[in-house]
């Protein structure tokens, strides 16, 4: 060869343009907003009784508690398209050549990992924005309050993806991908204080949601949202997301080397 | 320049590859020739790091797959057996984006990229999706994409598997232009006698990943394979008659006569013979060894005779 192989960082900036050619397509972009557009509509007229029940936060609209969650759970359900993309990807025929070439297995998803975010943070702002245009979204933290909340959707959703990216590097099966991510994050959606508080949860699912990441995640970001900082909350949604990102990554890596 | 050594892999409880031996010097071309299940693209994927081989060992350009695995897949180009594109990038895009993985600026990508395009016949159909492409365009789209950054070896899986005649001839002048003009050690996978003919420098044969034999095509043909030379005689009985009654073995079908030969100078024997009784021929061919026929002939020798 008369040259030498583009640096990992090249090799990331290629492999994302390459994933980002495929986001032209408007069919894409619209069921990126449509679901989350949809649950939005309907959280916020089914439950919009809840913030009178008992345990409900005092002096809380429930569109300002509502909102952050639906970032969350947006961002989180990304993770599961992040895993399927790259089961698809495995099936195109350009991995394979990949696997002949001076690429490194780690820029292969983390360029995955970097559209994914990219796609997620386009989808998360459409919302927030729609949200504050359409539904009067106004929480007390703010246009600040809601940006720091979006941003750590995307941080949770990055992690979460890059293990279904490792799931869906072993599995190599795209169907059976979107079944197991459906039937984790639906039960880790609920099972959280995503849409109501923890403490009017019964009992099981109570314990559920005590443990369960997603619970930190949205009231961290709940916290920005609502101009009162969880930090707690926020310190170990951002150190399980690292964790998991990290040990993703390394494994989906190796996966995708394994024709 | 590709030096296997009792390669063996396997497949749970299935050997895929037994025990492989071959070397392709700098600049030559090496047709692998097998049937389907033969252990063809199990090598290639050894040869390309791809697979880990169970046993043996195996260099590419100086360099072991598997010790030096990044360093081979800095060396190769490998155009699979089935195509190794992005089928929603357009030929262009799909050149350019391994063009710079590959290290060259984007303005040189864009460049490498247009000249492949130009010497591959791709132009006019250089901005569509690949996807969208004919088989033999994606055939040679696939070539194009192995060869960029001017791969010191190549590997093709079977290249011409599933093209049309005209596909076929296009990709084979392709080969030899690149053989021709860059050196370039090639290793070729095939299950037509005539191409490895046609394109090889030397001809391994695979049979339930072992090698049977290997040699030059001609060595092969002549040692292994039996030629058929088919004549239209003025009088088919009596030109049967008088071949088997010299020992040839004769088959008739119509107006044809069909006489399998073993050496090039029976041919000769066979119009002598003929000429002498007065036989006049409308019409005399010589058709090569198929690969079944090779195939044939080795079952029934013990193995390596050619080694
Ligand atoms: N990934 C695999 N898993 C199990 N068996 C395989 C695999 N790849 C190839 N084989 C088996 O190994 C043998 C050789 O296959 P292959 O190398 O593809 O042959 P060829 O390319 O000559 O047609 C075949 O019997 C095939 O079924
Ligand atoms: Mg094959």
């Amino acid at each position: 060869m008369t040259t030498m192989p583009a640096s990992p960082f090249v090799q990331v900036g290629v492999l994302t343009g390459r994933s980002l050619l495929g986001l032209r397509d408007p069919r894409m972009i619209v069921m990126n907003l449509l679901q989350p557009m949809i649950m939005l509509t309907l959280f916020s007229q089914v439950f919009r009784t809840m913030a009178d029940a008992p345990g409900f936060p005092p002096g809380v609209e429930y569109l300002d508690y509502l909102m952050p969650a639906i970032l969350v759970t947006t961002g989180a359900q990304a993770a599961v398209w992040a895993g399927g993309g790259l089961a698809n990807d495995l099936k195109n025929g350009v991995l394979a050549r990949f696997r002949t070439l001076p690429v490194t297995m780690v820029a292969v998803v983390a360029a995955r990992s970097l559209f994914d975010l990219t796609r997620s943070a386009l989808q998360l702002l459409t919302l927030l924005v729609a949200a504050m245009l359409l539904f009067g979204f106004h929480p007390p933290g703010g246009v600040l309050g809601s940006l720091g909340a979006l941003v750590l959707a995307l941080v949770v959703g990055t992690g979460l993806g890059a293990v279904f990216m490792a799931l869906a590097a072993w599995v190599k099966n795209g169907e059976l991908l979107q079944t197991i991510g459906m039937a984790t994050m639906f039960p880790l959606m609920f099972a959280s204080s995503a849409f109501v508080p923890v403490g009017n949860l019964p009992g099981w699912l109570r314990a559920v949601a005590v443990v369960n990441p997603l619970t930190y995640a949205v009231d961290a970001a709940r916290g920005f949202a609502l101009g009162a900082a969880a930090w707690p909350a926020l310190a170990a949604a951002l150190g399980v997301s690292s964790v998991l990102l990290v040990a993703g990554l390394g494994l989906a890596a190796r996966g995708v080397r394994r024709p | 320049m590709i030096h296997a050594e009792d390669v063996v892999k396997s497949f749970g409880t299935h050997t895929a590859l037994d025990g492989v031996t071959l070397r392709v010097p700098r600049g030559t071309v090496l047709g692998l020739l097998g049937h389907n299940g033969a252990g063809k693209t199990t090598l290639i994927n050894v040869l390309t790091t791809v697979l880990p081989p169970d046993g043996g060992t195996a260099s590419v350009a100086g360099f072991d797959v598997v010790a030096e695995g990044a360093q081979v897949r800095s060396s190769i180009g490998l155009t699979g057996q089935y195509t190794l594109v992005d089928e929603d990038l357009t030929g262009r895009q799909n050149l350019v984006m391994i063009a710079r993985l590959l290290g060259l600026s984007s303005r040189d990508a864009r460049r490498h990229a247009a000249e492949l395009l130009e010497s591959f016949g791709l132009v006019d159909a250089a901005d569509r999706k690949a996807g969208k492409f004919s088989g033999g365009m994606k055939r040679r789209l696939d070539l194009a994409v192995s060869l960029v950054g001017r791969p010191h070896v190549v590997f093709l899986d079977e290249p011409t598997t599933g093209l049309d005649p005209t596909s076929r001839i296009a990709l084979w002048e392709t080969v030899e232009r690149l053989t021709r003009e860059e050196g370039t050690t090639v290793l070729l996978t095939t299950q037509y006698m005539e191409e490895a003919d046609r394109l090889a420098d030397a001809i391994t044969v695979l049979s339930h990943g072992r090698v049977v034999a290997s040699g030059t095509a001609g060595e092969l043909k002549a040692g292994l394979g039996r030629r058929t030379v088919t004549i239209t005689p003025s009088d088919p009985a009596l030109a049967s008659e008088v071949l088997s009654r010299n020992g040839f073995e004769v088959g008739r079908e119509l107006d044809a006569v069909h006489v399998p030969v073993s050496a090039t100078r029976e041919v000769a024997v066979v119009v002598r013979l003929l000429t002498d009784a007065d036989v006049d021929l409308a019409a005399l061919t010589v058709t090569e060894p198929s690969l079944d026929d090779v195939y044939l002939a080795l079952a029934a020798q013990p193995r390596g005779v050619l080694q």
